[in-house]
């Protein structure tokens, strides 16, 4: 019989919809918590970019001879101090996406687990207030697909600013590469799950 | 963590220090205090030039429709914004002075700690000055201490005159943003200054050890 095996799958999904409803909200605030950091960056990418275009010793700042290094090394301290709170940012990330992971691990476990005892009938057997569990399956797998790709996208693009301190270009198309990754889509298909499991959540 | 709070005459904590001692923790509250202002009177002055820069910037940009007034009308109306960057830059030629009086003090603090020195010399023989006024820190400590901020703050200032006096005149936008730069991170202001104030305050008491 394979009852016993899809109410356990059910509860599985519960949890792991609970999850995913939670992991969406902290993702988002913690994303747009990034852009005025991101602007910050590029604030100081522009002030970098226009010190490497001017010749200090012929401006009057030229009376000031170590002013150049000490500014720059200023605006590196304050890029820095920006990086880091990204990171802090990253790790935050990365705990909400983790969260969404190991619910789908744990559902894929138990539907392996009870693979034999689960046929096709049951797997694609829906009402009006729950979903198959193909279906469900399946929406869990593309929502954790999605905060995976996102998440590594941005961890790789941040990380090669931190193995390339020096490239100004590089620092200066941060901003312009962040927004770009942004995938509404995808944020709208996460949106649109909880709203199909929302009648199966209530259900207990 | 910086406690922003201005030590006045109210909140300075009372204790049973005397004599020179007494003068050096009022001379660590005063550079606290001077410290605190001269930051509020930077971050008064870099919206002020920053609106400086714009306004040039804005002045510099073509007309996109032409003057409605016939060419043979008289000229003798200042361009548009013309008063409106006098008036910012009279505005931060002000905070520029109050800048200098802030100087001034800690030249005088300086000067303080200075003549500190030399009466605990002067008190002790030639070993003098070499017994802790508080913790650890003898007068000479002190007075290296006061120098090392005062002479960081003069450089800054100098740099911040001649921001001052070049920002409303410059074309290149990439210079005006330099200026911007240099006014906001006050490069001859090393980051460690900051520690060597909060050190300045733990000796003297003002923060808990």
């Amino acid at each position: 019989m394979s009852r016993p095996a899809v109410s356990a799958l059910h509860q599985a999904f519960r949890n792991s919809f609970a999850a995913l409803e939670s992991n969406q909200g902290l993702w988002q605030s913690e994303l747009a918590e990034c852009t005025p950091l991101l602007e910050s960056l590029g604030n100081l990418a522009e002030q970098m970019r226009a010190l490497s275009n001017v010749q200090i010793s012929s401006t009057p700042l030229g009376a000031f001879p170590e002013l150049e290094a000490r500014l720059r090394f200023k605006l590196q301290e304050a890029a820095d101090t920006v990086l880091q709170k990204l990171n802090e940012k990253m790790c935050r990330l990365q705990s909400a996406k983790d969260a969404i992971s190991n619910q789908l691990w744990c559902v894929l476990q138990l539907y392996e687990q009870n693979e034999t005892s689960l046929d096709l009938q049951a797997v694609t057997e829906r009402s009006a207030v729950t979903p198959s569990v193909a279906d469900m399956l399946e929406w869990l797998q593309d929502a954790e697909r999605h905060y995976r790709q996102q998440f590594l996208q941005r961890k790789v693009l941040l990380q090669m600013v931190t193995v390339r301190p020096d490239d100004l270009a590089l620092l200066e198309s941060v901003p312009g590469r962040w927004k770009s990754l942004e995938c509404p889509d995808g944020e709208q298909r996460v949106t649109e799950t909880l709203c199909r499991v929302s009648f199966f959540l209530d259900l207990q | 963590m910086i406690d922003l709070m201005e030590v006045t005459s109210s909140n300075r904590k009372c204790s049973a220090v005397t004599g020179s001692a007494r003068k050096v923790r009022d001379n660590a509250a005063d550079w606290h205090n001077l410290m605190l202002r001269w930051d509020r009177l930077s971050e008064e002055g870099f919206d002020v030039a920053t609106s400086i820069v714009n306004t040039k910037r804005s002045q510099s940009e073509p007309l996109l429709v032409p003057e409605a007034s016939p060419p043979s009308s008289s000229s003798t109306q200042p361009a548009p914004g013309a008063a409106e960057l006098q008036e910012r830059c009279l505005k931060l030629l002000n905070i520029m002075e109050k800048m200098s009086a802030v100087v001034v003090k800690m030249e005088r603090l300086a000067a303080s700690q200075e003549a500190l020195r030399e009466l605990e010399e002067f008190r002790s023989g030639s070993a003098g000055g070499a017994a802790p006024l508080f913790h650890s820190w003898t007068a000479r400590q002190f007075e290296d201490t006061s120098r090392l901020l005062l002479s960081a703050f003069m450089e800054e200032l100098k740099l911040k005159q001649v921001i001052v006096q070049e920002l409303a005149h410059t074309a290149s936008s990439d210079l005006s943003m330099v200026y911007l730069s240099c006014w906001l991170h006050q490069p001859f202001i090393p980051p460690q200054s900051r520690l060597t104030l909060e050190a300045l305050l733990l000796e003297t008491g003002h923060r808990p050890l």
